[in-house]
C-alpha cells in the first residue's frame, strides 16, 4: 500500500509541474504588456517606447518562456510568488492575509455540507419511499440546481436585511461566516445527500443488506453498519471533488459577502490584468486540487480493505 | 423439545415489484422439527425461498410481499409479530446460508468480529467468550487457522472457505432452524460435496432442524430427511426423502428425477428434460400448474385444483397432488 501511495504521490507532483507550466504559458500568452502596465503605472503618460523595452529587459521578459518558467518556479519554491502588478506588495504577504480567511470558508462549508448530505441521505434511505424521502428527494434537488450568487441574495434578503440576524457584508466576528458557509456549502452537499441516497439504496438491495436483516439487525442497524461502510468509497471520492469545486463558488461568495480571500484577490488580479497574482493564485489552486485528490486517495486506501493489501494470505 | 420449530399453514405469499405482482407462494403448508433436515425442492421460481424466507422478512429490498396464512416458530405467532420483535427472533432462532457467500458476506466486515457479536448479543456470551465462541466456530466449519482468519475480511477468503465462515456466522447465534439457499450453487463441485458433509456433521451433533433449498437432487440425496417437491407455488409432492425419490408419484417429481444425469448408466439417452417451461405466475390458469407440461394430463387437470392425497403406508407421510396418476396406476391411498 505505501507503494501504491508513494506512486501516486509521485503523479500528482508530477501533474503540479505540468498545470503550472500549462498556466504559465496561458497568462503569458493572455493579451496585456506586463512592462508597458508597470512603466504606466511609474510615469504616467510620460511612459515612452524605451522606458517600456528597459522594464522588460529588466524582469526578463524577453527570454524565451522555458526559461521564465524555470526561473518563476526556482522563485516560487522558495515562497516567493513575486510582487503584485496591482497592490504592489509581495504576494506572499497577500496570501499571509487572504488564505486563512478562504480556508475558513472552505473548512465550515465542507463540514455544513458534510453533516447536511449525511443526515438528509441517510433519513431518506431510512424513510425509503414514503412522503419524507421524496420530499427530502425534492430539497436536494432543489439544491443542486440553485446557482449560488441567488442563494447568496436569498440569504442576505431574509436573515441579514429582514431580519437582521448576522451581517450581510464584512467580517464581523464569527456571526459573519454562517451565511457565506451555507451558501457554499448548498450545491455540494445536495450533490453528496443525493450521492448518499442512490447508493444506499443500492446496497440495500444487494444481499449484503439481506445477510445483515438475517443476522437479526432492524432495518436502522443493517443501514447505518452494513450499508453505510458500504458507501464510503463513492462518497469520499464525491465529496473530494465537491470540496474542490467549493473554491470556484469561494471566487463568488467572497465577493457577494465582502470576505477578502483569494477568491476575491483573484478577481481583482483579473480586473487589473495582475498577470504576477493570477499566476500565484493558479497555482494555489493547482496544489489545492492536486493535494485534496491525493488525500481522497488515501483515504480510499484506508478505509476499503480491498484496496490495502498490506497484509496478504 | 417437541412439536415443530418452524411452521407454515394454508400460505398464501404475493409478491410485488414496482413492475411485476405474482402469487409466488399458493397454500402451501410445512414444517420442520429439530434434529430432522427438510429439502424445499422446485426449479427457479418455484417460489422455495419466498416460501421460506418470505414469512421471516427477508426478501430483498423493492420486493413487497403480501403473506396469508399462519407461520410459527418457538411458539410464536410470525405474521402478527412487530418487525422489531420479528428481527429479533430471526437472529435468535434462524441462522440462514446463503448462495453466493462472496456477494453475502459484507466486503467492508471482518469475518470474525461479526460471529462474536451474535455470539454475543443472541447467546448472551460475555466479549471474551464470544471471541473464544467465534474462534471455535471457525475451527469447528473447518476453516485452517481460525485465530488468523478471524481478522481477515471476505476478500482474503476463497469462495469455499467463505462458505464455511457462512456457516460459522449462520450458527453463531446459536439458532433452532439452519436454513440454507442453495447453499452449494456458487461453488466448486468439490467444494460442494465438502460443504454439504459440514451441514450433515452440523446437523447431527447439534440436533438442530435444517431447512435445505435446492434444485440439487444429490444434495438431497445427502442431507434429506423429508422433501417437498414445490411447482409454480404449490406442493406437487411430499414425503420421506427415501420414498420421493425411489418412488415418485407426481409426474413432475418423475420427471425431475429422469432430468438428473446418471453417470453409471450406459446409454447416452439415460437423460431425459421435461419438456417445455414453468408457467408464467402472473397469469395462472385454475388447474394443476403442471398440466400443460405433462403427458399423463386429462381434460380435468386444467380445471380444477388436484388434491394433494396421501398415498403409501410410510410413517412419514407420503402426499402428491395428481389424482390422475394415482387412479390410473392404482398407486396405494393411506389406509
Amino acid at each position: 500500500m505505501r507503494r501504491l501511495f508513494l506512486r501516486r504521490a509521485g503523479l500528482a507532483l508530477l501533474l503540479m509541474l505540468a498545470a503550472t507550466a500549462l498556466t504559465f504559458a496561458l497568462v503569458t500568452a493572455a493579451p496585456g504588456n506586463v512592462a508597458a502596465l508597470i512603466a504606466e503605472r511609474a510615469a504616467g503618460a510620460g511612459a515612452d517606447g524605451q522606458m517600456i523595452a528597459r522594464i522588460a529587459d529588466e524582469l526578463g521578459l524577453n527570454d524565451p518562456l522555458p526559461v521564465r518558467y524555470a526561473r518563476w518556479l526556482g522563485d516560487a519554491l522558495t515562497g516567493d510568488f513575486g510582487i503584485s502588478l496591482r497592490t504592489g506588495k509581495p504576494i506572499s504577504e497577500e496570501f499571509a492575509e487572504r488564505i486563512p480567511v478562504t480556508a475558513t470558508l472552505l473548512a465550515g462549508g465542507g463540514i455544513l455540507a458534510l453533516f447536511y448530505s449525511l443526515s438528509i441521505g441517510l433519513w431518506g434511505a431510512a424513510s425509503n419511499g414514503r412522503t419524507t424521502d421524496q420530499l427530502l428527494h425534492g430539497i436536494a434537488l432543489v439544491g443542486a440546481s440553485t446557482p449560488n450568487f441567488f442563494v447568496a441574495a436569498l440569504l442576505v434578503i431574509i436573515f441579514a436585511v429582514g431580519l437582521g440576524w448576522v451581517p450581510s457584508f464584512g467580517l464581523y466576528g464569527w456571526t459573519s461566516w454562517i451565511l457565506p458557509c451555507i451558501t457554499i456549502a448548498l450545491f455540494p452537499g445536495s450533490v453528496l445527500a443525493r450521492v448518499v441516497r442512490v447508493n444506499l439504496q443500492e446496497v440495500m438491495a444487494r444481499p449484503i443488506a439481506t445477510t445483515g436483516f438475517a443476522k437479526g439487525m432492524s432495518r436502522g442497524e443493517v443501514l447505518l453498519r452494513e450499508a453505510l461502510p458500504n458507501i464510503a468509497i463513492p462518497y469520499i471520492t464525491t465529496l473530494g471533488a465537491q470540496f474542490t469545486l467549493m473554491i470556484i463558488g469561494a471566487i463568488v461568495v467572497e465577493r457577494v459577502f465582502g470576505l477578502n480571500g483569494i477568491g476575491a484577490f483573484f478577481i481583482e488580479a483579473i480586473r487589473f490584468r495582475d498577470f504576477v497574482g493570477m499566476q500565484a493564485v493558479l497555482t494555489l489552486f493547482v496544489v489545492f486540487f492536486v493535494s485534496v485528490n491525493l488525500l481522497v486517495d488515501l483515504v480510499a486506501m484506508l478505509i476499503d480493505p480491498r484496496l490495502r493489501r498490506a497484509r496478504r494470505v | 423439545m417437541s412439536g415443530p420449530v418452524y411452521a407454515v399453514k394454508n400460505l398464501v405469499i404475493d409478491l410485488y415489484t414496482p413492475t411485476v405482482s405474482v402469487r409466488a407462494v399458493d397454500g402451501v403448508s410445512f414444517e420442520v422439527n429439530s434434529g430432522e433436515t427438510l429439502a424445499i425442492v422446485g426449479e427457479s421460481g418455484s417460489g422455495k425461498t419466498v416460501m421460506t424466507l418470505g414469512p421471516l422478512g427477508l426478501m430483498p429490498e423493492g420486493v413487497t410481499i403480501d403473506l396469508n396464512g399462519s407461520v410459527t416458530a418457538a411458539g410464536q405467532d410470525l405474521v402478527t409479530m412487530s418487525p422489531k420483535k420479528l428481527s429479533k427472533l430471526r437472529g435468535g432462532q434462524f441462522g440462514v446460508i446463503f448462495q453466493d457467500p462472496m456477494s453475502a458476506l459484507n466486503p467492508m466486515l471482518k469475518i470474525g468480529p461479526q460471529l462474536a457479536e451474535q455470539a454475543r448479543r443472541f447467546a448472551g456470551l460475555s466479549a471474551k467468550a464470544a471471541r473464544k465462541e467465534a474462534v471455535s466456530l471457525l475451527a469447528r466449519t473447518g476453516i485452517p487457522d481460525p485465530e488468523d482468519r478471524y481478522d481477515r475480511y471476505p476478500h482474503e477468503l476463497s469462495g469455499g472457505m467463505l462458505q464455511r465462515a457462512m456457516i460459522a456466522l449462520a450458527l453463531a447465534a446459536r439458532p433452532r432452524v439452519l436454513i440454507a439457499d442453495e447453499p452449494t450453487t456458487a461453488l466448486d463441485a468439490t467444494v460442494q460435496a465438502q460443504i454439504l458433509a459440514l451441514l450433515r456433521q452440523i446437523q447431527e451433533e447439534d440436533g438442530i432442524a435444517v431447512v435445505l433449498i435446492t434444485h440439487d437432487i444429490g444434495a438431497v440425496s445427502v442431507l434429506a430427511d423429508r422433501v417437498i417437491v414445490l411447482y409454480a407455488g404449490r406442493i406437487a409432492e411430499e414425503g420421506s426423502a427415501i420414498d420421493v425419490l425411489t418412488a415418485p408419484v407426481h409426474p413432475y417429481t418423475r420427471g425431475l428425477l429422469a432430468s438428473v444425469p446418471d453417470f453409471r448408466s450406459d446409454t447416452a439417452t439415460g437423460t431425459r428434460e421435461i419438456p417445455g417451461l414453468p408457467p408464467d405466475q402472473t397469469r395462472l390458469l385454475p388447474g394443476c400448474r403442471f398440466a400443460d407440461r405433462c403427458a399423463q394430463a386429462i381434460t380435468s387437470c386444467r380445471r380444477k385444483r388436484p388434491e394433494v392425497t396421501r398415498v403409501g403406508g410410510a410413517a412419514v407421510p407420503h402426499r402428491a397432488a395428481c389424482p390422475v396418476v394415482i387412479a390410473v396406476e392404482g398407486v396405494a391411498r393411506h389406509a
